[in-house]
């Protein structure tokens, strides 16, 4: 019993809340890439380069801008986010330009976009730092309180020092799934996804849609990265993500490829993993606890929990010409 | 038109590979350092040294077997990404055999050993194949994530169950040492006849061969056979396949758990060839670098003995980046992206021109003088 009631405290709700945000982030990301018929594994590589460029970009402005920085300190984390965002659209680019140009398989893409990230982030933090893996410390945003939840004792762990990350990224959840279900960009970015030659035959530019979704998933991916960095751990340091890239993956599916569901999912993860991250007496070594989102994100790709229905021209180039 | 082909076929990695040289020289230059000096060292360090030849036969020899594991669940459409995990456990399944078993000959624990190694890869390969074949669970991500569970396993295993006794209290943490009788022979006597000597002459030992022999069957059985001709089906049409009588699953079963068998042996190298203990520390990432050893061998296991090659080599040539030309050796490991990004977009320009001279050749009228022999007949 005692076990319990530690599995559903408010201070482990609050955790959980903390750390759904970067699988729901690349989750979202990702419901773009694939809405629009790319599937993108390189999600984990590209979140990478939002962990180290957040950091940097943090870092960097910081030490540039020590007078401004000092009358608004949100300044530099904001820095930090924009830079991981940029890098996140830059990185996704050369996934989108292998496979919606070149038409390579997407799961090769992605995958090899992985092995570059691995490479990559130690080189540039080599540049940047001058140590392989670690960044020095970076500063967070200013963090949030609810202004009359804050003043009651009980409700503290969840009202009080929000990262301001969180609400941005649950708006962001209410505005995708408004753009893929209302505009134009969204109905298109569909449609290219189902049926990319019907969309074709309509005048929209399919190669020029699926890189959009492919660049949007990238800063998705990147800002994802940086809510790592810059208001989890405070600094970037190798192998930060975790798998969090394939999670996010996972999640995406589990959410049926729409934003909404997205969140239920991710915040499924989001609770084994704050499960994992605080001590919670479980007759159960500490090893499997780690692992527990990723032993539940392959029960939820078999399908135990529901089936999901994906974008029918999920994964297949296209190209105008029949071969 | 066949020669050139032919020609093709060896052109197109020697273009990636000039390709991926030529983005790594400007990330040289971005640094401030001098490509050719970067590369000479490369060359000088890690080709022009004996000791540097057997340090690359060591390293490729890991590389063979996962890149081959890679490749083979690569040929059957198949997206094998958790050889990392399946060769975590097969070190183990390994160890486990070998540290447990005393008394024996060699020539009976070894090969129980080995085959321990094999079933321990196949074990973890088969709860994604079956997941993917019974509910449909895409490979790909249910593959990652058995890496990390393997990962979460191994360490549970050799910190918690199976330490050493003797090394408690010390910051060792690995499983008790195996007998000679389940170790790898070295190939050093061997080697030291035909004049190579040096500190790594002891590493390289008779796995290598024995990986060599594995893709020359594998080469064979995948070219030659009805089985390979059957996986070939499979991957290029399962529709076809099937409708002519086969089976579709069980040829990616196959096929996906031989992989997990050959993923199972790549941490043997280490394990049984060298150290002769499972350690904590034991080397990581060898099955992600089969990946890419299988994309530029096109899945061909004669071209996956090459690749491995080839990334022995930049592996060894990087310490040599590192020390000699005061450039992070992470370089080289751009460098090997950038090959496998350009290669993948290489072969695919490829095979699209070869279709589409194929099909012009097709629509080609024939030769005059054939149509009148035809129309004579």
């Amino acid at each position: 019993m005692e076990t319990l009631v530690s599995l559903l405290t408010l201070a482990l709700i609050a955790s959980a809340i903390r750390v759904t945000m970067p699988i729901l982030l690349a989750a979202l990301g990702a419901v773009y890439s694939e809405r629009g018929g790319v599937i993108n594994i390189g999600l984990e590589g590209i979140m990478i380069m939002g962990t180290l460029f957040g950091a940097v970009g943090d870092y960097v402005f910081a030490q540039r801008f020590p007078g401004l920085v000092e009358s608004v300190p949100d300044l530099a984390p904001a820095a930090g986010v924009l830079v991981a965002i940029l890098a996140g659209v830059l990185f996704a680019l050369i996934h989108a330009v292998v496979t919606v140009t070149f038409r390579v398989d997407q799961i090769i893409s992605g995958v090899a976009l992985n092995l570059l990230a691995v490479g990559a982030a130690r080189f540039l933090n080599i540049l940047f730092f001058e140590v392989s893996t670690q960044s020095p410390g970076v500063s967070g945003f200013t963090p949030l309180n609810i202004p009359i939840l804050k003043d009651i004792p009980a409700l503290e762990p969840i009202a009080t020092s929000i990262s301001p990350m969180i609400p941005a990224a649950l708006l962001l959840v209410l505005i995708s799934h408004w753009v893929l279900l209302r505009t134009r960009f969204g109905l298109r970015l569909r449609a290219v996804g189902e049926h990319p030659l019907a969309a074709d035959t309509l005048g929209i530019n399919v190669i020029r849609t699926r890189y959009a979704g492919v660049m949007i998933s990238g800063a998705f991916a990147g800002m994802a990265g940086a809510y790592l960095a810059i208001e989890q751990a405070h600094l970037y340091f190798e192998g930060m993500t975790q798998g969090r890239g394939f999670i996010a993956l996972a999640a995406m599916i589990f959410g049926n490829w729409w934003p909404l569901g997205a969140l239920g999912a991710s915040a499924l993860f989001g609770y084994f993993d704050a499960l994992s991250l605080r001590v919670v007496r479980l007759p159960v070594p500490s090893q499997f606890i780690n692992v527990l989102p990723h032993i539940v994100s392959i029960l939820v790709l078999a399908g135990f929990v529901r089936r999901a229905q994906p974008p029918a021209a999920d994964g297949i180039p296209y190209s105008k010409e029949e071969e | 038109m066949k020669w050139r082909l032919f020609a093709l076929q060896f052109a197109t990695p020697l273009l990636a590979i000039l390709f991926g040289v030529l983005i790594a020289s400007i990330i040289v230059l971005a640094i401030g350092q001098n490509p050719l000096d970067v590369f000479g060292v490369l060359i000088r360090f890690g080709l022009l040294r004996s000791d540097s030849l057997l340090s690359i036969l060591f390293k490729a020899t890991p590389l063979i077997f996962a890149g081959l594991a890679v490749a083979l669940s690569f040929r059957a459409a198949l997206w094998n990404i958790g050889v990392e995990g399946q060769f975590y456990i097969g070190a183990f399944t390994a160890a486990y055999i070998g540290f447990t078993l005393k008394g024996l000959p060699i020539f009976i624990h070894l090969p129980l050993t080995i085959l321990a190694a094999a079933a321990g890869g196949m074990a973890w390969a088969l709860i994604p194949i079956v997941l993917k074949l019974r509910r449909g669970a895409h490979e790909v991500i249910t593959t990652i994530m058995m890496n990390y569970i393997a990962a979460a396993l191994i360490l549970y295993l050799i910190a918690d169950v199976f330490r050493d006794p003797s090394q408690v209290g010390t910051p060792r943490v690995r499983t008790p040492e195996f007998p000679p009788s389940a170790r790898v022979p070295s190939m050093g006597p061997l080697l030291e006849l035909f004049g190579l000597t040096g500190p790594d002459a002891n590493k390289v030992n008779w796995l290598l061969p024995f990986g060599l022999v594995l893709c020359v069957v594998f080469a064979i059985v995948l070219s030659r056979t009805r089985f390979g001709y059957e996986v070939r089906a499979v991957a290029f049409s399962p529709l076809a396949a099937e409708a002519a009588g086969i089976p579709n699953a069980r040829i990616q079963f196959l096929m996906f758990m031989l992989s997990g068998a050959v993923a199972g042996l790549v941490g043997l190298n280490d394990v049984l060839g060298f150290f002769g203990y499972l350690d904590i520390d034991f080397p990581k990432g060898l099955g992600f670098l089969g990946i890419s050893v299988a994309l530029l061998a096109k899945n061909n296991p004669l071209g996956v003995i090459l690749a491995a090659l080839l990334f022995g080599f930049l592996d060894r040539g990087a310490q040599g980046v590192q020390f000699f030309a005061r450039t992070p050796k992470e370089v080289i490991v751009i460098l090997q992206a950038l090959i496998i990004l350009a290669i993948v977009v290489a072969y695919e320009l490829m095979t699209r021109y070869v279709r589409k001279q194929r099909k012009r050749e097709a629509e080609r009228p024939p030769p005059a003088a054939t149509v009148a022999a035809e129309a004579g007949r």
